[in-house]
């Protein structure tokens, strides 16, 4: 068995229309892999920028993996939403990024897309907010149905991420 | 001479211990200094010299009515938290109206089971614990210089209240944190009892009651010998440091009149007991096996064993995404890519697919460039079995192929540009920006028409951006062939790679940086299959040898018949 540490934090994000913007984030792994210590999935708090566009959260990303194998490597998605002055949240863009296979200290930006709906729901959405999401987060880190997909750039979320490898040497891993 | 006997560095020492706190033991030994027990740090040389001065000085203080001895000289073993009272608390808490708190009327208790039982041990070494009022008091008005109009800042409150030990801490308070996250009005009693670090530290005084002869008991006459603090990971610090073989520390009080002034010196010694070898032997046997029964618990969820692969085979394992595309002319863009293995020795697992369809992105202004962002996924992986054992024939690599396309309004789409790149041959993370470009039709009407009505020129094959798969010869033209340069796609990719040959070369604690240099295990492995063939063929020679030896023994005994 080799194990993984993913010793990180969400940093913040920058180039989103909105303003007061929180991500939600979740870690997804293969079958082989077991999480043996650490939180999976969670969320930032809501961050209004005071100055620029860069809304700052500094999450912390403290996970323990060991697996069986190299496939089902951890792959993190992301969801940036964002929250109006009365409360509302609406959806600013679904990101996903691979968890880095080589140790070391890597910085990861991250960019988002959002889903598009027809002409009258994007005029919809510029004057009373919504929009379309997506039915299933599985489609954010799976590649399998994306290309019915029609959608949007959004913004980009900065990562720092830490990677501690163990014992993978011991099988002949390079990494 | 006097200067040479004391100890004057009254700093601080740190020590570090993981033994649980409550075994430290210390000694302290506290003696006035008169002018007979100066004549004993005389040189051996003036014995004779001494003896008089005894013989005239002796009779002057029996005359004066010498002070008993044991005024002037005490010794005391001190364990962690040991309340040893003072005169001043024995004289305060007999009195019953004096008594405030649970402590003080636990101090009384003790104090009146003490006086029944023949009094104190000690008289003038006593000590203030943890939950001492004094020792609250001192934190919060403790001086750092010498000025005798100091008086504490704003900010010296606050750290005060900050660093304070936190022995009002409730289990309510912590329960009710958790569901209340931002507490807007404060009050003083919730900032003092939550606002604490998180090593809070346990303090301890030995003090030293240096009044007169017949008049202790005052808390003018109190002095500090001693301060020791230690925290909950095992730093102990002790102020000032034990004399060990230092001089003893001194200490001079002031009285009213000349003949109450006197010098006192007191040594400080680390008495604590050391472990025995069979009990320290049972405690690391302890840590052992707890230790070893997490291991193999973390061990049983997933199990020891790991994923191998055969012998002489790579393993190539990508984890990729198609991050970007910028600096296109239409919108909406998406990317088609797939990998292409090369022919020889390359397989890759037949359920797995090598190719890829990102979604339609609108793109947004960046700087100069439209942006498209995909954040597209892939994974595959690929096997490369090294059959040629020359260390010449370097293996072709997988390449990635990505062609860009827009999709309008109408949904007609429209080819914005071809790219490949070869994936990186070292393992890593990696970020390729691959350039793109797209054939054009010389004239006015290809460009009216891919405008109008779309569709443009496309490739028949997409191995014409690289080497096409129809080729053969030694020369590759392309002349004739026109392209229109477009923008760039980013791909991410996070490589892997695995061989047994890479554990052999870790066991041998070789540095190989690239992965043709390691492909030299090979080889090796080769080698070492060669040298094992070899000494089977010796082997089986030898046996042939010895079987066609007793023949040559029945001969000679032939000879002898």
């Amino acid at each position: 068995m080799a194990e993984v540490h993913v010793i990180g934090q969400i940093i913040g994000a920058t180039g989103f229309s909105e303003s007061s913007l929180f991500c939600k984030w979740g870690i997804h792994t293969g079958a082989a892999w077991k999480l043996l210590s650490g939180v999976r999935e969670g969320q930032t708090q809501v961050d209004t920028p005071q100055i620029g566009d860069m809304a700052y959260w500094s999450h912390p990303i403290d996970l323990h993996f060991a697996t069986k194998g190299l496939q089902g490597w951890p792959r993190l998605h992301l969801q940036v939403w964002s929250q109006d002055s009365f409360g509302r949240c609406q959806l600013a863009g679904y990101g996903f990024c691979h968890v880095p296979s080589s140790p070391g200290t890597h910085q990861l930006d991250c960019p988002t897309w959002r889903p598009l709906g027809s002409w009258r729901e994007q005029l919809a959405r510029a004057f009373v907010g919504g929009g379309p999401q997506l039915l299933h987060a599985d489609t954010i880190y799976s590649g399998a149905d994306r290309y019915r997909l029609h959608t949007a750039a959004g913004g980009t979320v900065h990562l720092g991420i830490g990677l501690l490898l163990r014992h993978f040497d011991r099988y002949g891993v390079e990494c | 001479m006097a200067e040479a006997v004391w100890s004057t560095d009254t700093g601080e020492a740190v020590y570090r211990s993981r033994d649980p706190v409550r075994n430290l033991r210390l000694r302290v030994h506290l003696q006035r200094i008169t002018s007979s027990n100066f004549l004993h740090y005389q040189p051996a040389a003036q014995m004779g010299k001494d003896l008089i001065d005894l013989a005239t000085f002796r009779p002057p203080q029996a005359a004066s009515g010498h002070r008993p001895d044991e005024e002037e000289e005490e010794e005391v073993v001190i364990g962690w938290q040991e309340k040893l009272f003072s005169q001043f608390e024995v004289d305060l808490y007999q009195n019953e109206s004096a008594c405030q708190s649970p402590l003080d009327h636990q101090y009384r208790q003790e104090i009146l089971k003490l006086e029944n039982s023949g009094g104190r041990k000690n008289r003038r070494i006593f000590t203030y614990t943890d939950s001492d009022r004094y020792t609250d008091l001192e934190e919060y008005c403790q001086k750092i210089t010498t000025s005798a109009s100091e008086v504490p800042s704003f900010l010296a409150e606050r750290m005060a209240n900050v660093r304070r030990r936190r022995q009002d801490r409730r289990g309510v308070e912590g329960s009710k944190l958790k569901s209340r996250i931002v507490t807007w009005e404060p009050s003083e009693d919730f900032i003092k009892n939550n606002h604490a670090i998180n090593t809070p530290l346990q303090t301890m005084y030995i003090m030293a009651d240096l009044g007169p002869y017949g008049k202790l008991g005052y808390k003018v006459h109190e002095h500090v010998l001693c301060i020791l603090k230690v925290d909950s990971n095992g730093v102990i610090t002790v102020k000032p440091d034990f004399t060990g073989i230092k001089g003893p520390y001194r200490i001079e009080t002031e009285g009213e009149k000349q003949e109450h002034t006197s010098a006192w010196k007191y040594t400080i010694d680390n008495v604590s007991s050391l472990a025995q070898p069979e009990e320290e032997e049972r405690e690391q046997r302890v840590f052992k096996d707890l230790y070893g029964r997490h291991k193999e618990y973390l061990s049983s969820l997933v199990g020891t064993d790991f994923e191998m692969i055969a012998p002489g085979a790579l393993r190539l394992f990508v984890n990729g995404e198609v991050v970007s595309a910028q600096g296109y002319e239409y919108d909406n863009l998406y990317v088609h890519f797939f990998v292409e293995l090369p022919a020889a020795n390359w397989s890759s697992p037949p359920f797995q697919q090598l190719s890829g369809v990102t979604q339609a992105c609108a793109t947004k202004s960046l700087g100069m460039d439209k942006v498209a962002y995909f954040s597209f996924p892939f994974t595959f992986e690929a096997f490369f079995l090294h059959e040629d054992e020359s260390a010449e024939s370097l293996p072709e690599w997988p390449v990635l192929y990505c062609k860009v396309l827009s999709l309008d309004f109408w949904q007609r789409y429209r080819v914005e540009g071809y790219g490949a790149v070869v994936l990186p041959a070292t393992p890593g993370s990696h970020t390729l920006t691959v350039s793109t470009w797209r054939p054009m039709e010389l004239g006015l009407v290809a460009e009216l028409r891919r405008f109008f009505i779309g569709g443009s020129l496309e490739l028949e094959d997409p191995s014409y951006v690289r080497i096409p798969g129809t080729f053969k010869g030694e020369r590759l033209s392309r002349f004739g062939f026109r392209t229109e340069t477009t923008g760039t796609v980013t791909f991410r990719l996070h490589c892997l790679q695995q061989s047994r040959a890479f554990m052999e070369s870790n066991s041998l604690q070789k540095q190989m940086r690239s992965v043709l240099d390691r492909l030299e295990g090979f080889s090796q492995q080769s080698s070492t299959h060669n040298v094992l063939e070899a000494f089977r063929r010796a082997r089986r020679r030898m046996q042939e040898a010895r079987e066609s030896l007793p023949q040559d023994l029945v001969s000679p005994t032939g000879t002898l018949t």
